[in-house]
């Protein structure tokens, strides 16, 4: 029922805004010689206007089982678009709890990259507030014949051409990092209820409403900033967080500061997706998830299994 | 030099006496060369050279880059599931097969709503095509193109297409294609990319109509894009047309009469040679059979005889008429060369003779005029003063009906329906007055003039109406028994004039798509007590359904019908309201309440609502297992059943719901994944033996 009035707010916000999936009529377009097209199709912009290189390299968290699908690893999913305006980028993040109820956890995680995607290109689009795609996104669940269940974070990034700066939104435990000139100057909140229990956008199955951890996109934390031409930025699920230290990341990401050729890139996200998968099967290693345990008073060691996703890019201006 | 190639343009340009340009690319080219050629060489310029280019024109093949207007959708308007904007761009599905929601689906399919208490009959029948049109959508293009080719990627169902309607320059719509009873009969499963052949054309347009017809689907058909190949056109070429179009729109006057007399192609405005006027000129006249009229035999036979006469006999009876009359003459001359009597009297005997249609009393021909369609009737006021005079007899426009006529319908023709229509009952102007041809002046003026005994007013999707056209509808149209705004959804919304809460004796109020001030429609609930169809699909986020279903517990439990697809704010409160309806036999709940459980609402509703025939519980993911148990316990009249999407389904309850519901004729079963997982044949098995037309749609997912 929470989700219910909460998205009803939502649309209603959007409708006093006007905003309509059908652009404006206009009789007098037929009469026009030449139309400008708002929100064209064709992604590549002037080479002189700000847009990212951007990678994707993951795991899912047991290869046996799922076989390879495009877009997702495991439960994680992840999207990249591009329109005239803007570049954007985003993980999510499903929460496996669901498999015990019978419901696949990627499910609801892909539908919403996937909406992120699509809504991305529509002429509602704005480029400065991230919120907006992630509530869209979650409200096109409720439109869709196929019933979806299931909870996911979330994390989306926008590169605003215009005015070179980025918006970001970020509901759980999944994040970004921005790197320059080899500091950390931006850096995502992991959003937690209690410990391992995230900040998630969820679509409960029904008369379940009130026993689920519901979160509505309006409590993302969001930023927004300024960026320079060679900055890199990275977006991951949990999984490299958990498991690779900052100050490992960091060396890593260092190296790429400037990079435009997209397979160095490349190789750079491959290098970093590894370390986390290495280290996430290393039972003896103390990760950042076995240290913020042990701060909540459990006794953990080695690093976690879990799904691994990354996104690397770096800023060309 | 220079000079002179534009000058040959010009001429070139200028020979075009129709608006729509005869396009004649080899003749041009050859002009320019042939210009170019009687200057010197020498001074061939870039411009001239860039001219030449330009008007070549190349091949373009584009997708739809904006969509203007559309009849209905599946999806609600500010999402992107199952609506109208998905034809925007490149086919997204195609050539997968399957019920995608990122294609755009329309509302309805097959004849269910039609079997459906809340169906509708037409206003004035007779002016209906054989091949009726049940849905549109009107697209743009980006470049203005000479059409070559139209083609629809159809990705689930296909078959649905029925025309394809172009807008040219000069502000006609031109029909492309036209499908024949053959083309609905595809019945094929598999996604299609549809591209029927088109009428020779020179017209150039970027803006197209498809219109649908879903009688034969089996389900909802789904359209992923909308392709228009043909040849471009320079922009010089463009400007110039423009420029006459509205020079020509100036100065022409285009009457009604004249519209509709005519042809129904290009030369609507009534150009062209007299000669070419006479031989389209066909007095055919379209008589069909009323549906309800089968109903009672003696007129059905009466009205069949009456067809089966005037389509295959009737020009023999005048031959024989003729013929009989010849030979009466020569007898007579026979006999007067016998009794030598004045040719004049001859003639005169001989005149008395001859039986002609005219001879008929008054009311016999207005009867017969009665059954032709709106296009004849003008027709037959052109053949001389008599036929001028029974065919503007007001009796002939008690029912006025213009939809089929959409594309011709304008002021002019509103003006001159309001001279003739003084006993106006039935008024249905859906569809019309598209880009500005009719200006809500005329329809005020027209409603003002005849508008106080109308009963019947159908407004949908009827662009040209603003805030004072409603509220001459509330304060001319008292004696309404129905109203029908349709997608009238505009921003701020239309209906929040208290004017239309003066109407007080509707049974019938359709808001399909329509946004409105909640206020008004509680007034307007509290005012007709006797309402007996409401449709509120798509009303919007604002409206809080909950007030709408206590308000119509309250006062208007006379209602049969309510349509309430996809409503936000219905709650399990609203639901035990909506029982204290006895009388309902139709309830469309479909995409309510979302995930909030129904509590004890529905077996309520069952409880008291005995004779309900239709029930729509599309997406209700709240309908629990005991709910599906009360259906078959207490749906004993239920006929149409649509449980999509619900997740608590087993067979058992479908088994159940089979057997105790024996009037049941359509059972929708899509989504339900809990069924789907185990055989498919089971679900087939059960439709043969029960007789039920079962839906089971899913997307296919390649593994």
């Amino acid at each position: 029922m929470h989700s219910l009035n909460w998205t009803s707010r939502v649309i209603s916000r959007a409708l006093r805004s006007s905003f309509s999936t059908l652009l404006e009529t206009a009789t007098n377009r037929t009469g026009n010689g030449s139309v400008k097209s708002s929100s064209s199709r064709s992604p590549t912009p002037t080479p002189q206007r700000p847009h990212f290189v951007s990678v994707v390299c993951g795991f899912a968290k047991d290869n046996l089982r799922h076989k390879y699908k495009p877009g997702k690893y495991g439960e994680d999913s992840w999207f990249k678009a591009s329109t005239e305006q803007a570049d954007v980028m985003g993980v999510a993040d499903g929460v496996g709890g669901w498999r015990s109820y019978g419901i696949d956890p990627g499910e609801f995680s892909s539908f919403l990259m996937r909406t992120c995607e699509r809504l991305v290109h529509c002429s509602h689009f704005n480029p400065q507030r991230p919120v907006n795609l992630l509530a869209y996104s979650y409200c096109e669940l409720m439109e869709q014949k196929k019933p979806i269940l299931g909870s996911s974070t979330a994390c989306v990034l926008i590169l605003n051409r215009e005015t070179s700066t980025v918006h970001t939104a970020n509901i759980g435990d999944s994040g970004f990092i921005v790197v320059r000139q080899g500091e950390v100057v931006h850096k995502s909140e992991e959003q937690q209820h209690y410990f391992n229990t995230p900040f998630q956008l969820s679509l409960p199955p029904p008369g379940h409403g009130p026993n689920v951890l519901s979160d509505s996109p309006e409590s993302a934390d969001t930023m927004s900033f300024p960026v320079e031409d060679g900055d890199v930025i990275l977006i991951a699920t949990d999984g490299v967080f958990d498991n690779v230290p900052e100050a490992l990341m960091l060396q890593v990401l260092r190296e790429v500061e400037g990079e435009r050729d997209p397979v160095k890139l490349q190789m750079t996200a491959n290098t970093l997706a590894l370390m986390a998968r290495t280290l996430s099967l290393n039972s003896e290693f103390l990760s950042p998830f076995a240290l913020s345990a042990r701060r909540n008073n459990i006794q953990a060691r080695g690093g976690k299994p879990d799904d691994i996703t990354v996104v690397l890019a770096t800023v060309a201006i | 030099m220079s000079m002179l190639a534009y000058a040959e343009s010009a001429t070139s340009s200028s020979s075009d006496t129709e608006p729509d340009a005869q396009v004649d690319f080899t003749t041009m080219l050859v002009q320019r060369q042939r210009g170019c050629e009687s200057g010197s060489k020498l001074h061939t310029t870039d411009a001239d050279q860039e001219q030449q280019e330009q008007d070549q024109g190349y091949y373009l093949e584009q997708y739809v880059l904006g969509v203007l207007d559309f009849s209905s959708q599946y999806g609600i308007d500010y999402s992107i599931s199952y609506t109208a904007s998905n034809v925007i761009g490149r086919p997204t599905k195609f050539p997968a097969y399957g019920d995608y929601p990122e294609t755009f689906t329309m509302r309805t399919y097959g004849d269910w709503w039609q079997r459906a208490p809340s169906a509708t009959r037409d206003i004035q029948p007779q002016n209906m095509p054989p091949i009726d049109t049940h849905d549109y959508i009107v697209v743009y293009f980006e470049e203005f193109v000479v059409p070559t080719e139209v083609a629809i990627f159809e990705t689930f169902n296909p078959g649905a297409v029925v025309r394809i309607w172009a807008y040219s320059m000069t502000k006609h719509w031109h029909c492309l294609w036209e499908a024949t009873a053959k083309d609905l009969n595809y019945l094929c499963h598999d996604s299609r990319r549809f591209a029927p052949p088109l009428k020779k054309t020179s017209i150039i347009t970027k803006t197209l109509r498809i219109e649908f017809n879903h009688s034969n689907l089996n389900y909802y058909t789904e359209i992923d894009a909308i392709m228009l190949c043909g040849r471009t056109v320079s922009h010089r070429r463009i400007q110039n047309l423009l420029g006459k179009a509205r020079a020509h729109s100036q100065t022409q006057i285009s009457l009604a009469a004249s519209a509709l007399g005519s042809s129904s192609t290009a030369l609507a405005v009534g150009h062209g040679p007299i000669s070419c006027k006479l031989r389209s000129l066909k007095f055919q006249p379209i008589c069909r059979s009323d549906n309800n009229a089968d109903a009672d035999p003696v007129t059905g036979a009466c009205k069949k005889f009456i067809n089966d006469f005037i389509n295959n006999d009737l020009s023999q009876f005048l031959l024989d008429n003729r013929l009989a009359n010849e030979m009466v003459e020569q007898q007579q001359q026979q006999q007067l060369q016998e009794m030598q009597l004045t040719p004049a009297n001859v003639h005169a005997q001989a005149a008395a003779r001859r039986i002609c249609l005219t001879d008929l009393p008054f009311e016999i021909l207005l009867k017969i005029l009665s059954y032709l369609d709106l296009q004849s009737l003008f027709r037959v006021g052109q053949v001389s003063r008599i036929f001028y005079d029974i065919s503007t007899h007001p009796l002939l426009y008690v029912e006025i009906n213009l939809k089929p006529y959409w594309q011709l319908a304008n002021s002019e023709l509103l003006c001159t329906l309001a001279r003739r229509a003084t006993i106006l009952r039935k008024l249905d102007l859906s569809w019309c007055g598209g880009f500005g041809d009719v200006s809500p002046t005329e329809f005020k003026k027209f409603l003002t003039q005849r508008g106080d005994n109308l009963t019947h007013l159908r407004l949908n999707s009827c662009k040209f109406l603003n805030a004072s056209c409603i509220e001459t509808v509330g304060i001319v149209c008292d004696n309404l028994n129905e109203l029908s705004l349709r997608n009238c959804a505009t921003d701020p919304p239309l209906l929040n004039f208290s004017c239309l809460v003066n109407l007080k004796n509707l049974e019938r109020l359709d808001l399909f798509q329509t946004a409105f001030e909640t206020e008004l429609l509680l007034s307007m609930l509290e005012g007709n007590r006797k309402l007996k169809h409401l449709n509120l699909a798509f009303c919007g986020v604002s409206v809080n359904m909950d007030n709408v279903a206590a308000h119509l517990a309250n006062y208007n439990t006379q209602l049969v019908s309510l349509d309430m697809w996809k409503a936000h704010f219905l709650t399990a409160r609203g639901l035990q309201s909506l029982s204290h309806c006895h009388q309902l036999e139709e309830l469309d709940l479909g995409w309510c309440l979302r995930e909030a459980s129904l509590g004890d609402g529905l077996y309520q509703l069952l409880v008291n609502c005995p004779k309900l025939r239709k029930l729509f519980l599309s997406a209700v993911r709240g309908t629990t297992e005991h709910d599906l148990r009360h259906i078959a316990q207490l749906g004993k009249n239920l006929e149409q059943l649509d449980l999509m999407g619900i997740l608590n389904i087993t067979h058992e309850r479908v088994y159940d719901i089979l057997i105790h519901c024996p009037k049941l004729q359509l059972l929708d079963l899509s989504f339900c994944e809990n069924i789907m997982d185990r055989d498919f044949d089971i679900l087939a098995d059960w439709s043969r033996l029960f007789k039920v037309n079962i839906k089971s749609s899913r997307i296919y997912d390649p593994r």
